[in-house]
C-alpha cells in the first residue's frame, strides 16, 4: 500500500513556513518581527496619529474576523457537499456541483460581491454584514469544494474496495473510511484557504461593512492622513496573516507526524 | 464428491477491458467447504474472475449466483451478499486511520449491529488466532507486511463470512513473511471454510486445494485435484507454466 504523504497544492492564502523550509522560515521571522517592530515604533514614537488610528480600527479587526470565521464555516459546509457532488456517480448531482464550481471560479470575487449586494439587493434587502458573509461563503464554497474533491480522490482506491467488500454501501464507505482519511489531507489547504479568505474580506469594505480596511478609509477621509493610515492597515493585515500562516504550518507538521506515526 | 448445491455458480461469464478479453466464457461452481485455488500467468484473468464473485468487477454477460443470490438481479442488495464474502487483497487495504482492533470491529458493529464489547471480544479471539493479539492497539503503518495481511484476514473473518476470497494474498510480501500468512490460511482451510484463492504459491495449492484451476487468456484451460494437476498436467500451456515456475 502506498503510504507517502499526499500534498495538495492549491494554496493562495500565504506561503506556509515549515521547519524543513529554512529559507521561508527565516523570511517569516524577518517579516513578522519586522512588522511588529514597525508597529511598536510607530505607535510609541508617533502616538498621534498611530495610537489613535489603532484604537479607531480596533472594531474593524473584530469585524474582519467575524466575517472570516462565519464565511469559512459556511464555506466548509458548502465545500463538503460540493466536493462530494464532484465525485458523485449521480450525473445530475455531479453536474450541479461542477457547474457551481465553474461559474463561481469564473467570476471575480469583487463582481460576485457587487452582484449579491447591489444586483440582488434590488429584490431582497439583506443586512450588509449578512450579504458580505453570503457572498464570501458562496465564492469560497467552490474553492473549498475543489479542495475536498482533491482530498477524496487522493485516497487509494483499495480503501473503497476493502470497505464495500465488507458490506458497507457507498455512503457508509464515504463516512467511515474515505472522509476521515481525506480530512487529514485537506486540513493544510483548508488552513490556506482560510488565510486567503481573511485577506479577501478586505473587499467587503466596499459594501458598507465596517471591516479593518473600511475603518481605515473612514479615518483617512477625515484626517487626510493617507500614508499613515494605509501603512498601519498593511502592517496589521501582515501581522495577522503571518500569525495564521505559522499556525497552519505548525498544524501541517503535526498532521504529518500523525500520519507517519 | 459434493452432494450439496454449489454456493458459487459462475455461468458463461464474459468481460472485456477495451479490446482485452479478460474473461472468455468462464463457468465455475464452488461447493460449501471446498478450497479452490486458481493459478495462471499474470493477465490471465484469474484476479478478475475472483473479483466478479463479490461484484468488485461487473461482467458484460453471463450469470453469477452466490449463496442463492443472483448478483445481477436488481432486486437483491449487493451489500448483504458482500457481508457473507470475506475478501483479502494483495495490497492489504487496512484502514490506516483505525487501530488494528478498530479495523476488525468497524464492520461488525456498524453492519451486524453487534455490541462493542462483544465485537472487541471476537476481534481479540481472531487476532490471537492469527498470532497478532499484542498489536491490537497499533496502527497499520506500525506493522510489517506479513502482520498487515494477517490483520486483513482477521478483519474479513470478523464478519463471520460464508466464503473467503483471497486475491494474491502473498504477492506483495517479502519472502520471509509469506510463510506466516500461508500458515494462517492453512489453519483456516482445516476448519472447513469455503475458500477461493488466487495465488502463485504452488506449495499452498498442492497442500490445501481440493481443486486447482489453471487460467490463461481469460479461459479455464484445466482443472482437477492437485495430485493429478501437478503430476500429469495435460494442457501444453499448463505444462509450460509449471516448468517456468517450479
Amino acid at each position: 500500500m502506498p503510504e507517502q504523504k499526499v500534498v495538495i497544492d492549491v494554496g493562495d492564502g500565504a506561503a506556509i513556513p515549515t521547519k524543513k523550509d529554512h529559507g521561508l522560515l527565516s523570511a517569516w521571522r524577518i517579516a513578522f518581527f519586522g512588522a511588529v517592530l514597525v508597529l511598536l515604533y510607530l505607535v510609541i514614537v508617533h502616538p498621534d496619529p498611530y495610537w489613535n488610528l489603532l484604537k479607531f480600527i480596533r472594531d474593524g479587526v473584530v469585524v474582519t474576523f467575524e466575517v472570516t470565521f462565519a464565511s469559512i464555516g459556511l464555506a466548509l459546509v458548502l465545500g463538503l457537499f460540493t466536493g462530494l457532488g464532484r465525485v458523485s456517480h449521480n450525473r445530475f448531482i455531479n453536474l450541479a456541483a461542477s457547474t457551481y464550481v465553474e461559474v463561481v471560479r469564473g467570476i471575480p470575487l469583487l463582481v460576485q460581491l457587487f452582484y449579491i449586494y447591489y444586483a440582488l439587493g434590488q429584490f431582497v434587502r439583506v443586512p450588509d454584514m449578512l450579504a458580505a458573509i453570503i457572498a464570501m461563503s458562496f465564492c469560497y464554497g467552490a474553492y473549498m469544494g475543489e479542495v475536498v474533491r482533491a482530498g477524496i480522490e487522493a485516497i487509494d482506491k483499495g480503501q473503497r474496495e476493502a470497505s464495500v467488500s465488507l458490506g458497507f454501501n457507498e455512503v457508509q464507505t464515504m463516512r467511515y473510511v474515505i472522509l476521515p482519511q481525506a480530512l487529514r489531507t485537506i486540513l493544510p489547504p483548508v488552513g490556506n484557504e482560510f488565510i486567503a479568505l481573511l485577506k479577501d474580506t478586505s473587499l467587503v469594505s466596499i459594501l458598507a461593512v465596517s471591516d479593518l480596511l473600511r475603518r481605515g478609509r473612514e479615518f483617512a477621509s477625515e484626517s487626510f492622513a493617507y500614508f499613515e493610515t494605509y501603512t498601519l492597515i498593511a502592517v496589521v493585515y501582515l501581522i495577522i496573516t503571518l500569525i495564521l500562516s505559522k499556525l497552519v504550518g505548525t498544524m501541517e507538521e503535526r498532521m504529518g507526524n500523525h500520519v507517519r506515526h | 464428491m459434493y452432494d450439496t448445491e454449489a454456493i458459487i455458480r459462475i455461468s458463461n461469464v464474459n468481460k472485456s477491458f477495451g479490446r482485452l478479453k479478460a474473461l472468455d466464457n468462464v463457468s465455475l461452481n464452488v461447493y460449501p467447504g471446498e478450497k479452490v485455488v486458481i493459478i495462471g500467468p499474470s493477465g490471465s484473468g484469474k484476479s478478475t474472475l475472483l473479483r466478479t464473485i463479490n461484484k468488485l468487477e461487473t461482467v458484460d454477460s453471463g450469470q453469477i449466483i452466490v449463496d442463492g443470490f443472483d448478483l445481477y438481479d436488481p432486486a437483491i442488495d449487493i451489500n448483504r451478499v458482500r457481508m457473507e464474502l470475506g475478501m483479502v487483497f494483495q495490497s492489504f487495504n487496512l484502514f490506516p486511520h483505525k487501530t488494528v482492533l478498530q479495523n476488525l470491529t468497524l464492520a461488525p458493529i456498524k453492519l451486524r449491529h453487534i455490541k462493542r464489547e462483544e465485537a472487541e471480544h471476537t476481534a481479540l479471539e481472531l487476532l490471537k488466532k492469527v498470532g497478532i493479539a499484542a498489536k491490537l492497539n497499533s496502527y497499520p503503518t506500525q506493522l510489517s507486511g506479513g502482520q498487515k495481511q494477517r490483520v486483513a484476514i482477521a478483519r474479513a473473518l470478523a464478519m463471520n463470512p460464508k466464503i473467503m476470497l483471497f486475491d494474491e494474498p502473498t504477492s506483495a510480501l517479502d519472502p520471509e513473511m509469506i510463510g506466516e500468512v500461508l500458515d494462517v490460511m492453512i489453519s483456516l482451510a482445516k476448519e472447513g471454510t469455503t475458500m477461493v484463492v488466487v495465488t502463485h504459491e504452488m506449495g499452498f495449492a498442492r497442500e490445501v486445494g481440493d481443486r486447482v484451476i489453471f487460467m490463461d487468456e481469460g479461459k479455464i484451460l484445466e482443472e482437477g485435484p492437485p495430485e493429478h494437476f501437478f503430476q500429469n498436467p495435460e494442457h501444453p500451456r499448463l505444462r509450460k507454466f509449471l516448468e517456468q515456475i517450479l
